[in-house]
């Protein structure tokens, strides 16, 4: 018997969604290597309404298998976000495979794909191997493939996938291999919008290769969901100290999305500095006479461009000026 | 930022830095996120933030007028001016945004005495009905809890900001209430409880015992002004406050037998015992000052509105003195070794200069033929030098023969653009000549020439020629150059001519002076520094300009002439003032650029025709630094032997062959030096530096303080 998921609607709206687990079968050679690669469950992670998104596109291709419907997610928002940790949990709850695969500019069709290459025998000899690729290893058994900086990709690596993405979902290989998309293997994808922010190399998607997807944006996270991923994670951060966290990281994420110029940075607050890097900050300076102070100066001036650090410490004025009085964490 | 709650703002900041200027300066910093504050706290994307003369607001748009954060710098709180700038940006936003009291309705009952006959079902603005129900003392009540109200409510998302304000507020109370009376503290406590920046046990141990008792009774009240989200309820609360106030005797209860003369008096005297104990407390914001102040910021809004929608034009000229303060406040400041500092107005020198340049190239060759400047023969004596040094500054193969045996890699790579390339990279651009030029409407004036009646104005129109012939000369041996022009006027921008010129100036002049009185002279003469040419473009590029330019400096009577016929189609020749330069700010910035360039030999000529508005001293030091810095320095003074005692190397001239000729030699002179220090130090070069070193005046600091 197969395990079973649920995901609820974190707005409550929706019914909760209960999903049949994957299995990784041992009839598969890499078995082994594929549990290994199943993620742990984050026990801190806050469903913001992704995964039960997920849960529901799931859902319809399970409920509906004759429709034949080929649904492959993206997720697009700004760095920070959260994308690739909320496919990272999808495939963790759904017991798959998780093989998260970077398309860089220097990423090639062969890179993804597989090419042959010289193998020495040991004696002087050498013969000539197909090695397959990071997709096509990927695509051999259960997975959940997530191709990171989908925009970043050159368009001949994205052309070399454009038969695995569309009704053909197969790709064939210089050797003649045909590999078919599995039924259990699903392609998910992140990419940072391409605007006048700084993320190197993006461009904007391919529209052929962007009518494969479907795609989803993903905002920053409120206040109110700034607070709750606090709390469940740091149950001991002082309630002044989550509120503080929470209004600086709206506040500078507000400003990061302005639209003029103006009035605006170039440097988010991410998930990664509000739930990792400021809460370890105010960790070392527990004895200071300002933790939240110095972990501001510490852990995010640093990581901002020198002309958005009026603009920062503008926010620091606004929204909090002096850090709490009292001791960061209770226990 | 940490030592916040230790350092005293008015302490920690000298006179200057309260400036109207320095205030604007540190508006800016904080301008891009108040921007954004705005917009979030109106819900519109499309808000736009801006500084100008009377605060005003629109749909799309808030004026703020800088004249009013200037007097929180003033005040003795734990506050840094960062934190004052942002507090006192927001407080006036909040103000703008939040009031709106132009709702009509029926004046309700309840505000008027039990025996009173009822009010009839005509629809009022809230401060008429209120004066119908509680006259001027309940209107200055309203505002104060209103003024507060909106603090607390609008600031609730950034309690940073309304932590400022409650330092700016907390530390202006000891004052407040030691030098008012009864009705006035209860007023001040009003606003402050209303506002949440103080406890009523705090509060009340410096109030006077009758005012803390009214504060008393008058506590329900203020909550549900606090909590109010109508004003037409806080209105209402004003009302019971002044009932509070009577009962208490801090105003008095009107009566049957008062005249009208005599009552009016009387509410005037209370209105302004109210007002008065909240403004030594309170930032001033004019939209809840009292109804006056409300009625023209309103109308001030609506002309705005409607002045937006209709023409940029409008727009610009009803702003000019803010501007100028603007571009004061964004100037450079320049300090000197003495420690003073002062702000130097850093312009491009405006392109209408252009429409004078036929006449002006005509001019230039008579010129150089009667005072016989001829830039070939001098670039032709440096040039086979030049070239020698230069050539380690090519890149790819220009020379023939010397190609890299990459340069078709770097081909490949983008690196060159052809194959056989010259191209002098900035680093290996070993000379850099940078001339200064007094630009007051003294060197306009005639001069003396041949004799006593043959009088001419040849100053400005021979040191431009001077700069000429050197451009010429350093464009041939590929040496940086840069001419600046220095007075101190009213600063034109780039793109004026005589006639937006003086409008501007007019417009700014009047503005500034009904806002900031005595310091608009300060504000609109301001020490300027307009680049003619500069090291990073082509001297070709800006030959035309500097033809006008001396036309219009050798025939200032027919430029003048011009402008008053046709002001819209010539340069503004009016921008050349008779007033006293800082030299020593005008050296060191030229001195500042020419570092920048990085140049291994700099040269700096200044041409003056009199007196720094500075000290002799604080020029000479200026000098010295310049010179220690490796900056060679040549004073050249125009009738005037001041550049004697201030400049190390020096000269005078009398005529205008002699000024050019000065130019020239004296650059002449340091380059070769320049290559004399790196390498090419040759017997002819030693004779030839001797000899012109014997025709300037050398002083070293020594000999001047002697």
């Amino acid at each position: 018997m197969p395990d079973k998921v649920t995901f609820e609607d974190p707005s409550g709206e929706g019914p909760p969604i209960t999903l049949d687990t994957f299995k990784v079968g041992t009839g598969i050679s890499d078995h082994k290597l594929r549990r290994k690669k199943i993620p742990a469950p984050d026990p801190y992670y806050l469903d913001m309404g992704m995964l039960y998104r997920f849960a529901q596109v799931e859902k319809v291709r399970r409920e509906n298998p004759k429709d034949e419907v080929v649904l492959h997610l993206a997720v697009r928002g700004h760095m920070g976000t959260g994308k690739d940790h909320d496919i990272e949990q999808f495939a963790s709850l759904m017991r798959l495979p998780y093989y998260r695969i970077p398309l860089t500019g220097e990423v090639r069709d062969i890179t993804l794909l597989g090419s042959v290459k010289l193998h020495g025998d040991g004696m002087g000899g050498t013969e000539s191997r197909w090695e397959d690729g990071d997709i096509t290893r990927a695509l051999r058994g259960p997975a959940l493939v997530n191709l990171s900086e989908l925009n970043a990709a050159g368009a001949e690596t994205l052309f070399a996938l454009h038969g695995l993405m569309d009704r053909y979902q197969a790709i064939d290989l210089p050797t003649g291999e045909h590999i078919q998309l599995r039924d259990d293997v699903r392609l998910f994808g992140t990419m940072n919008p391409t605007d006048l922010r700084d993320y190197a190399g993006t461009q904007n998607l391919n529209k052929a290769f962007a009518d494969r997807w479907v795609i989803w944006e993903k905002s920053f996270p409120d206040g109110d969901q700034v607070i709750a991923m606090l709390v469940t994670r740091y149950p001991t951060l002082e309630p002044e100290y989550v509120d503080a966290l929470s209004r600086l990281a709206t506040e500078v994420n507000e400003s990061f999305l302005a639209s003029d110029s103006g009035s605006r940075v170039e440097t988010p607050m991410s998930l990664r500095t509000v739930l990792d890097r400021m809460p370890a900050g105010l960790r070392m300076f527990t004895a200071s006479q300002d933790p939240l102070r110095r972990a501001w100066e510490t852990m995010v001036l640093p990581h901002v461009d020198a002309y958005d650090v009026d603009h920062y410490e503008t926010v620091w004025n606004a929204c909090v000026r002096k850090g709490p009085k009292i001791a960061p964490y209770n226990g | 930022m940490a030592q916040s709650n230790t350092s005293i703002l008015s302490e920690i900041l000298a006179p200057e830095e309260r400036a109207i200027e320095s205030v604007v300066g540190r508006y800016q910093r904080v301008a891009g996120a108040v921007a954004r504050f705005a917009r979030s706290l109106t819900g519109r994307e499309d808000l736009r933030v801006v500084l100008g003369a009377g605060s005003k607001s629109s749909d799309n748009e808030i004026v703020i007028d800088p004249g009013l954060f200037q007097s929180a710098y003033g005040r003795r709180a734990p506050v840094t001016p960062e934190e004052t700038a942002l507090a006192s940006a927001l407080h006036e936003v909040v103000h703008l945004v939040s009031t709106d009291l132009e709702e009509r309705r029926p004046l309700p009952i309840e505000w008027l005495p039990k025996d009173a006959e009822p009010p009839g079902d005509q629809e009022l603005m809230l401060l008429e009905a209120l004066d119908q129900a509680g006259g001027l003392p309940a209107e200055a009540l309203f505002f104060a809890l209103e003024d507060a109200r909106q603090e607390l409510q609008g600031l609730i998302v950034y309690p940073g900001a309304r932590s400022v304000l409650a330092d700016l507020y907390r530390a202006a109370i000891p004052e407040a209430a030691a030098n008012t009376g009864a009705l006035s503290q209860f007023a001040l406590a009003a606003f402050l409880l209303t506002g949440g920046y103080i406890e009523r046990e705090i509060l009340e141990k410096r109030l006077d015992s009758r005012a803390a008792g009214a504060l008393s009774d008058a506590t329900p009240f203020i909550e549900a002004a606090a909590a109010a989200t109508d004003p037409w309820d806080v209105a209402g609360l004003a009302l019971q406050l002044l009932v509070v106030a009577r009962m208490h005797n801090l105003v008095a209860s009107a009566s049957a037998q008062e005249s009208v003369q005599h009552k009016k008096l009387r509410e005037e005297a209370e209105q302004e015992a109210i007002a008065e104990g909240v403004d030594r407390i309170r930032l001033h914001s004019p939209i809840v000052q009292d109804s006056e102040s409300y009625d023209e910021t309103r109308k001030a809004s609506e002309a705005r509105a409607a002045e937006t929608g209709r023409q940029a034009e409008a727009e610009v000229g009803a702003n000019e003195g803010t501007d100028q303060i603007l571009r004061v406040s964004q100037s450079p400041t320049i300090y000197l070794p003495s420690g003073q500092g002062g702000k130097l107005l850093v312009a491009r020198i405006p392109t209408s200069f252009r429409t004078f340049a036929p006449e002006g190239r005509a001019a230039i060759r008579q010129a150089s033929k009667k005072w016989k400047v001829d830039s070939r023969h001098i670039a032709g004596e440096l040039h086979p030098l030049f070239i020698a040094n230069q050539r380690r500054g090519l890149r790819s193969g220009y020379d023939a023969g010397d190609l890299s045996p990459h340069a078709a890699l770097l081909l490949g790579a983008g690196l060159y653009e052809r194959m056989f390339e010259r191209r002098a990279s900035s680093t290996r651009r070993s000379y850099a000549v940078s001339v200064l030029v007094d630009a007051s409407a003294s060197m306009l004036q005639p001069r003396r020439l041949a004799g006593p009646s043959d009088r001419q104005p040849w100053g400005l129109a021979a040191a431009i020629l001077g700069a000429w012939t050197l451009a010429a000369m350093c464009d041939q041996l590929q040496v940086s150059f840069e001419v600046s022009l220095f007075n101190r006027s009213f600063a034109a921008q780039i793109d004026d001519n005589e006639w937006s010129y003086g409008k501007r100036k007019n417009s700014a002049t009047a503005e500034l002076r009904q806002s900031q009185g005595s310091a608009a002279d300060r504000l609109t003469s301001t020490v300027n520094h307009y680049l003619l040419s500069t090291f990073d473009e082509p001297w070709r590029r800006c030959q035309d300009v500097m033809a006008g330019l001396f036309w219009a400096a050798a025939s200032p009577a027919e430029a003048t002439k011009a402008a008053r016929r046709e002001a819209r189609q010539t340069p503004p020749v009016s921008m050349f003032e008779k007033a006293a330069n800082v030299d020593e700010f005008n050296i060191t910035y030229a001195a500042q650029r020419l570092a920048a360039s990085r140049a291994e030999v700099r040269v700096l000529v200044v041409l003056a025709d009199g007196m720094t508005r500075g000290s002799v001293d604080s020029l000479a030091g200026a000098v010295e630094v310049v010179e220690q810095s490796g900056t060679t320095v040549l004073g050249i003074g125009i009738g005037d032997d001041t550049v004697e005692a201030t400049y190390g190397r020096s000269k005078v001239v009398a005529r205008p062959d002699e000024l050019t000729e000065a130019m020239v030699d004296g650059v002449r002179m340091s380059l070769r030096r320049g290559l004399a220090m790196f390498g090419h130090d040759t017997w002819w070069m030693r004779s030839g530096r001797d000899r012109q070193n014997q025709s300037w005046t050398r002083k070293t600091k020594e000999t001047r303080n002697a």
